[in-house]
């Protein structure tokens, strides 16, 4: 169904973001590299795919008239999730133009920050691109290149976001949240199961998580462990019993 | 913009505060108590920030990055969060609850990406953004950088962050020979306390600053006292006192000026005032003249001339003097604090706030107040030296006449007090009554001038007139100098009217018998002006008349209210 559909999508396109922000942000240090430029490009080139179809399908689906009103208060929420991630997306955009610029990488010396990292990053672009190992294709004055695609792209990507204020009149402060305070320390939060071509993480948040909420871990544990005590000894005691009868 | 890291090869703590700026900034950041935002002149160890965290580019800090960032900690410490940053959480949840989805969102996916890394590239990331925010949502008790209040220098809407602005919002940083310690460093404000505005006992460094200029000396509190204290001694104080004043004048409320201009014309201006200034004719004339409509750059001319004279006198003989010697002598300088970590930190925990800036204020205007009433009147008449234009001092003339001669009548210790303000209330129309009145007996009419004696008054107005008549003396400056003479007239009150129109026609009797009279300590045969011949013998006869020892400055043109007494 549509809705379901949507969700999806958007998980996608949230993960993507995510990943992309965490691409631009190894830029102009000790990370950054041709293969990171080439990430980067098609993170983002990703990145606008999946925006491009959740707004098609999102603005059709705000459109039908004949939506009951908890769908299009649904829907409106899915909007506001929808033009959050692209404010993100424009933004990092935006900062890795800028830092693209004032980092080049086809200079006989290069001037990159020391910042301490010195592994790669291409185990998050492989998740932003669902995909099990990156492979790097491009030619080697990828840095120059990319610069002028991307800022084409963020023209576009701006003018897509200008369209959609015009057309589709959702008052995000109208949307209420689904989640409360503190749901990130839940885990299967996702708007819904995502399963485009993810990769499945092992979680590997730590089974406390899944309980809901630190502080009530400990509580807990303690009482099952309690119950699990008082019921041996009383299984102890019935025995006992059993074996005073029988003498 | 490139970035452009400036090599400096200065002094270290040239070094240290270049390095201060950087890491207050964010540009790099400390490794261990990473809330201190501080360069330690130690081994700890710092690390540069990634671009994207810098605030070069000024990109705007949102705080949906910030509650992703608090919801990804969140994570990370499995519910527990920072006092702060609990209340952040809590703010940001109630104000963008629209977001919220989004923003759980978005902080479990960045916390996925994030752990795809190797754990040591995830230790830098975490704290790289860890040191993001807090140079831009700083921790309760440090100082931010960030927050530049009203010594922003900087154009909002500029793009660049110019090496100018930065070095505006590091002014804290750049006592850079803070004795004992910096306390902006060290949080220990031993520097402060020793550099307060009225110490007893200043610092050497201090002290050495009053060297360099005279405008260093009277711009530092303790300075002046000093200053203040050497010119007592010489019976000088009164120009410190008038150039005082005139500060007050300039920077005080709008409200209060035409009394402080008055005040400080029967103090320090007028003729026999207790703490007369010696200041050139010219610029007496100008001064009077402005008096006429106050404002507050009236005494601008008589101040600078004072502080001219200060400067090229004073000052030099203070440099040599025993007291500045004792002051130097004993003053002092502390030795430099070498503080542990563990004395830092406990130095953190101990800050407390300073006095409040109320009672500060209080202590001033008491010690205002305590000066003000220990004024020593310096002036002794033997010791000034009169001034060719007598006639213009009385200010009420509209055209000082340059040419009257000093040979005014004037009683030694009589000084005319018509205030040149009031005078201006109607000042034409009294200019036109006086040349009326120089034809006939007319002192005048009443309302419009000073206060007119009584038929003594009359009759030796009608002889000054006849003189002045005789030297071509305009009508205005013979009568001021009739003025000081009302006083002679106790017992014929009708005459004495205020200036002000308001006035009740009939003075008090009370009022007349205290009439122009000065506390001053001075003999009667004492003359701070020269005085013609001709005239000493009326002098005498209203000397003796007008009652010799403790008198009173009244002016004329103060309300007549029976409790009103002093002027």
């Amino acid at each position: 169904m549509g809705k379901e559909e949507c969700k999806t999508m958007l998980d996608a396109l949230n993960k993507v973001t995510a990943c992309y922000r965490h691409l631009v942000i190894a830029l102009g240090s000790t990370s950054d590299s041709q293969n990171l430029r080439e990430e980067l490009k098609r993170t983002r080139k990703k990145a606008q795919e999946l925006a491009v179809a959740n707004r098609t399908k999102l603005t059709s689906l705000l459109k039908d008239k004949t939506i009951t009103k908890e769908d299009r208060a649904e829907y409106e929420r899915l909007w506001v999730l929808f033009s959050s991630s692209m404010e993100l997306l424009e933004v990092d955009m935006k900062r890795s133009l800028e830092i693209g610029q004032d980092f080049p990488l086809k200079v006989p010396t290069r001037h990159l920050i020391q910042t301490g990292m010195t592994g790669s990053t291409t185990t998050v672009a492989a998740r932003a691109m669902s995909v099990q190992n990156m492979k790097y294709e491009a030619d080697s004055n990828i840095d120059t290149a990319d610069l002028r695609d991307l800022q084409s792209e963020i023209s576009q990507v701006t003018q897509m976001m200008e369209e959609m204020e015009m057309k589709v009149q959702v008052a995000p402060w109208a949307v209420e949240a689904k989640q409360e305070a503190g749901a990130e320390l839940k885990s299967n939060m996702s708007v819904g199961n995502s399963s485009v071509g993810v990769i499945s993480i092992c979680e590997e948040e730590p089974k406390e998580e899944e309980g809901g909420g630190g502080s009530r871990d400990p509580g807990f544990a303690s009482i099952c462990a309690v119950l699990v005590f008082f019921v041996i000894v009383t299984v102890a005691v019935v025995l006992g019993y059993l074996v005073v009868n029988m003498s | 913009s490139s970035v452009k890291l400036l090599l400096v090869s200065l002094l270290s703590s040239e070094a240290r505060n270049f390095g201060s700026m950087l890491v207050a900034l964010g540009y790099i950041y400390p490794l261990q108590d990473h809330k201190r935002l501080v360069i330690k002149p130690d081994a700890s160890l710092y690390r540069f920030q990634t671009p994207y965290f810098w605030p070069t580019q000024q990109w705007p800090v949102e705080d949906t990055d910030y509650a992703i960032y608090l919801a990804k900690r969140n994570i990370r410490k499995k519910g527990i969060l920072e006092l702060h940053e609990q209340e952040h959480y809590n703010r940001l949840h109630k104000w963008m609850n629209h977001k919220w989805d989004f923003i759980v969102m978005q902080a479990k996916e960045q916390y996925r990406a994030a752990k795809e890394r190797k754990k040591p590239d995830r230790v830098v990331f975490e704290c790289q953004e860890r040191a993001y925010w807090v140079v831009h949502r700083p921790p309760p008790g440090t100082v931010s950088a960030m927050d530049y209040g009203l010594d922003r220098r900087i154009d909002p809407n500029t793009v660049e962050v110019t090496g100018e602005s930065l070095c505006d919002l590091f002014k804290y940083n750049s006592c850079q020979s803070c004795l004992p310690s910096n306390p902006w460093l060290t949080d220990d404000a031993t520097y402060w306390t020793l550099n307060m505005p009225n110490v007893e006992i200043p610092t050497k460094m201090r002290v050495e600053r009053w060297t360099f200029s005279f405008g260093e000396l009277l711009s530092d509190p303790r300075g002046r006292n000093d200053f203040r204290l050497f010119l007592k001694k010489e019976f000088s104080g009164e120009n410190l006192a008038f150039w005082e004043s005139c500060e007050d004048l300039k920077w005080g409320t709008a409200a209060t000026m035409r009394e402080k201009a008055e005040q400080i014309y029967k103090t320090f201006l007028a003729r026999g005032a207790p703490r007369w200034i010696n200041i050139d004719g010219k610029t007496m004339e100008v001064t009077v003249k402005g008096l006429k409509h106050p404002h507050r750059y009236v005494l601008d001319a008589a101040q600078t001339h004072i502080y001219m004279l200060m400067k090229k006198d004073s000052y030099g003989r203070y440099m040599k003097s025993p007291v500045f010697k004792e002051t130097t002598k004993k003053a002092i300088c502390p030795e430099e604090h070498k503080f542990s970590d563990n004395q830092l930190e406990q130095n953190a925990r101990n800050r407390r706030p300073s006095l409040s800036p109320i009672i500060l204020r209080q202590m001033e205007e008491e010690q205002k107040a305590k000066m003000a009433a220990n004024v020593d009147i310096t002036q002794l008449c033997r010791f000034t030296t009169p001034v060719p234009h007598l006639a213009v001092y009385s200010g009420i003339s509209d055209f000082p006449s340059a040419t009257a001669s000093p040979s005014l009548p004037f009683l030694a210790h009589t000084p005319a007090c018509p205030s040149p303000i009031s005078v201006a209330l109607d000042s034409t129309s009294a200019s036109e009554r006086r040349v009326e009145a120089s034809e006939g007996e007319g002192e005048g009419n009443p309302a419009a001038r000073g206060p007119v004696g009584g038929n003594v008054s009359r009759s030796r107005m009608a002889l000054s007139l006849r003189r002045l008549l005789k030297r071509g003396c305009t009508p205005s400056t013979m009568f001021a100098s009739l003025s000081p003479k009302c006083h002679s007239a106790a017992g014929t009150s009708s005459r004495i009217q205020p200036i002000s129109p308001n006035q009740p026609s009939q003075a008090p009797p009370r009022r007349i018998a205290n009439f122009f009279q000065i506390k001053v300590d001075i003999p009667p045969e004492c003359r701070i002006y020269p005085i013609e011949s001709e005239d000493e013998e009326e002098e005498n006869r209203a000397a003796s008349r007008g009652g010799v020892g403790a008198k009173e400055i009244i002016c004329p043109w103060e309300s007549l209210t029976p409790q009103n007494g002093t002027g």
